[in-house]
């Protein structure tokens, strides 16, 4: 299954660019103009990644995140999730770093094949970094009123999380 | 939304770097001003020990480690560089990186007790307020890198989508998808080029290509945003589209796989099938949360900018 995301790129790239070139399209040119556009769009999401990222690592930084984890930790309990695996529940939709380098904390500590490290794995997997998503995509298009992004958003990561915890559970105690 | 979270984000953080650093200082933490006894002796280059129980005792707390802790030290006139290790005591470690060099402490030595030696770390106060100082400066720097990382794949990705508009290409990649798209986002024309580069988004999440998908993400969030009529607020189609981005679906999780294979799993797959489970639940909420909270009234989106758009405005 890995050679498919390796191959993908290639062969999509050869398509389109095959494609194109039976439509008689000039191709040098078409791609030019159209790659013009990168510079600005990478650019323009600077200011929106700035204030999410600088916000979460004030957040993190402070140490907020253990009175958090203090406060959902009866929670976590009730629901039979370890309570090692709470902080990576938290900082998953927070920090695309962060948690990754939680997640691999954890398996050092634990073992990855003990259950808590296939459970933490399964967290990182089941779910995107959601505030670094939204200030991306939004930044690319100059939206600063979310709506009901950031809730939708919220409502698929603990979902995720749940999801992870409950297949971990029944397949693997 | 995000604005109370924006605001949430950056006020408890910094009250809670506030508190804790006053109650660090009211209990302490870091032991300002006390003598620490140690030994050294000159094996290995020099090096400096001491006793768990007496760490334990010095600063009242409990700590995992071996029963002797070693560090190799150089010794100077009146002072000792301390080289610290992944073994260092946790505090030792916040009380380095505080004085600036998280790898190494450099205490004063204020005297010696016969084959032990006193010295005097260095005062360690503000500890969390320092952090969110340092986390403000890197992480503005973190956010320019990795949009200037963007431009070159956002440029190629641009390039090649144009040659897909300029053939027809994109249309075809939309019809094939139509059912599906038409219900996700029905407020899209079919064969928009937005349709396409969202489709082309989802299968390389899919297929885990990272590089390609956020190129064309923000593509389609280019395209999207060519159909809104209300610049700078969210369509339903945009929210839903984030959803479907932010719930990861993919069936080759590589970043967690090669983590556990780097730190020797005997079978570093076995959480293809648990993420794609866990993600694909997060996809469906995702989704069926976004279509039914854009019927809420406090989200509902307004395309004519009447007294309720301008008073939004000043918030």
């Amino acid at each position: 299954m890995e050679a498919v995301s390796i191959i993908a790129i290639p062969l999509i790239v050869a398509g389109f660019v095959f494609y194109a070139a039976k439509k008689k399209v000039p191709v040098y040119e078409s791609f030019v103009s159209g790659a013009k556009g990168g510079f600005e769009v990478a650019i323009k999401i600077i200011p929106y990644l700035v204030a999410m990222l600088v916000a979460i690592g004030i957040f993190r930084a402070s140490g907020a995140m253990d009175i958090l984890v203090g406060l959902l930790s009866p929670i976590a309990h009730l629901i039979r999730m370890p309570p090692e695996a709470l902080p990576m529940a938290l900082l998953r939709p927070l920090s695309g770093s962060g948690s990754l380098g939680l997640m691999s904390d954890i398996m050092k500590k634990y073992g990855p094949d003990s259950f808590i490290g296939v459970l933490v794995s399964t967290m990182y997997g089941s779910s995107e970094t959601t505030f670094y998503v939204i200030a991306v995509y939004f930044g690319a298009a100059n939206i600063y009123r979310t709506r009901h992004a950031v809730a939708a958003g919220l409502i698929a990561d603990v979902v995720g999380m749940l999801g992870a915890l409950f297949i971990c559970r029944i397949l693997f105690g | 939304m995000l604005n109370y979270v924006w605001i949430g984000l950056v006020i408890i953080g910094v009250l809670t770097a506030a508190g804790n650093d006053i109650y660090d200082s009211a209990s302490n933490r870091y032991h300002n001003g006390a003598e620490f006894e140690l030994k050294y002796d000159t094996t290995a280059g020099g090096r400096i020990a001491f006793s768990k129980d007496y760490y334990e005792k010095f600063y009242g707390i409990n700590v995992e480690s071996r029963d002797t802790l070693m560090f190799p030290a150089t010794l100077k006139a009146k002072s000792i560089q301390i080289k610290l290790d992944e073994s260092a005591p946790q505090l030792w470690k916040t009380i380095a990186k505080t004085a600036g060099d998280e790898k190494q402490i450099t205490a004063q030595i204020t005297g010696k007790n016969g084959s032990g030696l006193l010295i005097l770390l260095p005062s360690t106060s503000l500890v969390k307020t320092k952090a969110v100082l340092d986390a403000v400066i890197s992480y503005s720097g973190t956010a320019v890198e990795i949009a200037v990382g963007l431009i070159g794949v956002m440029a190629f990705w641009l390039g090649i989508m144009k040659l897909g508009e300029d053939s027809g290409l994109i249309k075809i990649i939309a019809r094939l998808m139509r059912p599906v798209m038409t219900r996700l986002f029905p407020d899209i024309p079919p064969d928009h080029p937005a349709i396409a580069a969202m489709i082309m988004n989802i299968a390389a999440n899919v297929l885990g290509l990272n590089n390609a998908a956020t190129p064309l993400g923000l593509k389609a969030m280019d395209e999207l945003d060519k159909l809104n009529p209300r610049k700078g607020t969210a369509t339903d189609a945009m929210v839903t589209f984030l959803a479907i981005n932010t719930a990861g679906l993919t069936i080759i999780p590589a970043t967690a796989i090669a983590v556990r294979a780097a730190l020797g799993s005997k079978e570093p797959t076995v959480i293809l099938m648990t993420s794609f489970f866990g993600a694909g639940l997060a996809t469906i909420a995702g989704v069926v949360a976004a279509k039914i909270l854009q019927r809420l009234k406090v989200y509902r989106f307004d395309g004519t900018s009447g007294p309720a758009a301008s008073k939004e405005e000043t918030n």
